[in-house]
């Protein structure tokens, strides 16, 4: 399933488009960035509270498929800019990660 | 990081890197003020003001293995995320000092951690460099400073077996007196 179909079949809200053709084959969820750090599967949608630069720089790290900011988290306007910069999928929902999650498995 | 500790492992290594001689750690906290300060201060080779925002950078590492680095800007956000701040003081030739507040009282505070050990590792890492420990709270404070140490010890290197259950023994006790001598 790609990013582009997870955003229409989950409902969610584009907020960074970089590549939403890019497939998703896992999911992950956790909000302390260190630990998301090494443990997030690359490929994964990373489900989140936290919309800082290091989030941006965690996704990159872990090379996860998209971040889906649950909750209607706020994205900050320099981590919106790093993640344009450095091909960060990001969207957003009004679901916490369980709800999200739940459907999610579904789908993947 | 899931402790403190770890973070200060990690400014102090740079401190290493940095070719400092003397790393000074200062932890105080106060249940009092609401408020705990950490400090790494080194004499090591310093940065211009232009290298201190890119340390704070995480798209930023002068590793070549990755092209992001979180220590530093990791441990900005466990301060800041507690409503307290952050700060990296440097000059070149001079050295750094990296300052982070907490607010301990908030919800997102992380725990400071087994602070003890960092210090004993870095010192057993390290026997050429000189650390300056000290650990306050609202009952008290003691320090552990290296130079003292080498000034008895002579010719014996802070990393023999003995010295470093001494340093252990030394940090636990006087721990344990700044924290009202509870065991922990």
């Amino acid at each position: 399933m790609t990013v582009n179909e997870l955003k229409e079949q989950l409902n969610l809200t584009p907020l960074v488009e970089d590549d939403y053709d890019r497939e998703v084959t896992d999911c992950y969820i956790g909000d302390l960035l260190s630990w998301v750090m090494g443990r997030a599967p690359a490929d994964s949608a990373w489900l989140t509270v936290m919309g800082n630069i290091n989030s941006i720089a965690v996704a990159t790290l872990a090379d996860t498929a998209c971040i889906i900011l649950v909750e209607n988290a706020a994205l900050d306007d320099n981590a919106r800019q790093k993640a344009e910069m450095h091909g960060v999928n990001i969207l957003t929902t009004p679901e916490n990660s369980y709800s999200l999650a739940v459907k999610l498995s579904k789908l993947i | 990081m899931r402790e403190l500790s770890l973070n200060v492992m990690d400014v102090a290594q740079n401190s290493v890197r940095a070719e400092a001689s003397l790393v000074r750690i200062t932890v105080e906290e106060s249940e009092k003020d609401d408020r705990m300060k950490i400090e790494i201060a080194d004499n090591g080779c310093g940065m211009t003001e232009e290298q201190v925002q890119q340390v704070i950078d995480p798209f930023f590492t002068t590793r070549t293995t990755r092209k992001v680095g979180l220590g530093v800007p990791l441990f900005k956000l466990s301060a800041e995320q507690t409503g307290g701040s952050f700060n990296i003081q440097s000059e070149k030739n001079v050295g750094t000092t990296t300052t982070a507040i907490y607010v301990p009282s908030h919800m997102d505070m992380t725990p400071l951690g087994d602070i003890d050990s960092t210090v004993k590792i870095l010192i057993q890492c390290n026997p050429q460099i000189d650390f300056v420990f000290t650990h306050s709270t609202d009952l008290g404070s003691f320090t552990l400073d290296t130079r003292e140490l080498r000034e008895v010890l002579g010719d014996v290197s802070l990393d023999t077996p003995d010295v470093l259950e001494w340093i252990g023994q030394y940090l636990e006790e006087n721990t344990q007196n700044i924290y009202g001598g509870a065991s922990l």
